[in-house]
């Protein structure tokens, strides 16, 4: 009997022997959840972990399209990210400029910021945030940490518009901060001149020019710009002096103004004593 | 002696590509089976024992290194080393192993092998069968045999 079996085995041994595979391997795959197996599959799943990471570096290539269409989509959100970011950097460190500022020449400032700007010849204003609901009144000077900007000359209840010093109405009595030497500050609509200054008066280029006490609309000493040119022309009395302002006007986002307005009684006098 | 050896170190060389550089070539999640190439390989050369054991040692092997269904491997590949077995014959290894032969036993062998797997993996998911099943054997095939026709025309140019 055993000797039959045994050569009926021996006849279908492929068979046979598939069979005790397939059997172990159902047998296996019942055992799934046993620790040792577990523990088994570990080891060499940290193995071939290794090895996966040491090709890492090799590109999947058929997947390449896709993969570069996501790192673009995520390149353009981090482009915007980083830009968002040095956006508010740049703010920061501006803001952290303007906190030392709460006063001009003994003054209270209200902080606004630029929502407009019109820096062609014939205008050179500035709108900005804040208006009469703020404290804010028409010939207000406005300043920045760098310097002079402007003087309010239009205000609203939110918003009020600044001619800049670029701009050709506007006038500042200024002198030389080294010499002392006075002027009148004015533009032409692109660059800016302390004109009235006569030949024989000592002016050099890279002396700072500040307001001066003479101005019954601007604080005394708020930085104006600096000496950029001297020009004598011939059969004239006075010089040419060319300032470059110290403001950046393309550059101003935040500007602050000046809480005062021109002294009355200083005014009335002034205008009693010309007539 | 040797031979096993030799059979040896192809097979972890075999598993250590199946595992780490293959998945690098996967379309739509699909991937061809080196290792099923050598088990077929095996069969058609030496027959149906030795085809039916190197699936099932190769399977296992394949097994320990995926986090997937253990023992799964191991069966599927011992149906398709036996089935590949079937086409031995000592006196036509060359011409098996070496034309259009190969790659149509490798067709036929991978179909039955993925329709195993996947139909055994698939079962008690909430992934849909059928369509899937068919789905995935038959592209997974199609990709081992085109694969497979790399060896193919390394045996034409071996003797046997």
């Amino acid at each position: 009997m055993l000797e039959r079996l045994y050569k009926l085995i021996l006849f279908f041994k492929e068979y046979a022997i598939l069979a005790g595979f397939l059997v172990l391997s159902f047998i296996l795959m019942a055992m799934n959840d046993n620790v040792q197996i577990k523990q088994l599959r570990t080891l060499a799943t940290v193995g071939v972990g290794v090895l996966q990471n040491q090709i890492a570096f090799i590109p999947r290539y058929f997947r390449l399209a896709e993969e570069n269409e996501i790192l673009r989509r995520m390149n353009l959100q981090m482009a915007d990210e980083v830009s968002r970011l040095r956006e508010a950097k740049l703010q920061n460190l501006r803001l952290r400029q303007y906190l030392e500022i709460k006063e001009v020449a003994g003054y209270p400032v209200q902080a606004a910021n630029v929502i407009s700007k019109n820096l062609t010849m014939l205008r050179n204003t500035l709108t900005i945030d804040m208006g009469s609901k703020d404290g804010i009144a028409e010939t207000m000077p406005v300043v920045s940490p760098e310097g002079l900007v402007g003087m309010v000359v239009a205000v609203s209840d939110r918003y009020a518009v600044v001619n800049l010093l670029l701009n050709t109405d506007f006038r500042v009595s200024a002198k030389d901060q080294r010499s002392r030497v006075d002027g009148i500050v004015s533009s032409n609509g692109k660059d800016v001149y302390l004109k009235d200054v006569a030949n024989s008066q000592d002016v050099l280029v890279g002396d700072p020019i500040i307001t001066s006490n003479y101005s019954n609309m601007f604080p005394e000493g708020i930085r104006v710009g600096l000496v950029t040119s001297i020009e004598s022309a011939p059969g004239s009395l006075l010089k040419r002096i060319e300032v470059t302002p110290s403001v950046d006007f393309v550059n101003l986002e935040e500007v602050f103004v000046v809480l005062r307005t021109p002294d009355s009684e200083r005014r009335a006098l002034e205008s009693s004593s010309r007539r | 002696m040797r031979r096993h050896l030799q059979s040896s170190v192809i097979v972890l060389v075999l598993v250590v590509l199946q595992a780490t550089f293959i998945p690098l070539l996967n379309i739509n999640g699909v991937i061809p089976d080196l290792l099923l190439l050598w088990v077929v390989y095996n069969g058609i050369r030496r027959g149906q024992i030795e085809g039916v054991t190197a699936g099932f040692l190769v399977g296992l092997l394949q097994d320990l290194v995926t986090t997937q269904f253990f023992g799964l491997a191991a069966l599927s590949k011992s149906i398709a080393g036996f089935l590949a077995g079937y086409f031995f014959n000592e006196n036509k290894t060359g011409v098996t192993l070496g034309t259009y032969r190969y790659l149509l036993i490798l067709g036929l062998c991978s179909l039955v092998h993925n329709l195993a797997y996947y139909t055994i993996f698939l079962l008690g998911t909430d992934v849909p069968g059928g369509l899937t099943v068919i789905t995935l054997t038959v592209s997974a095939s199609a990709y081992t045999m085109a694969v497979g026709s790399l060896p193919m025309f390394a045996f034409s140019r071996m003797r046997f």
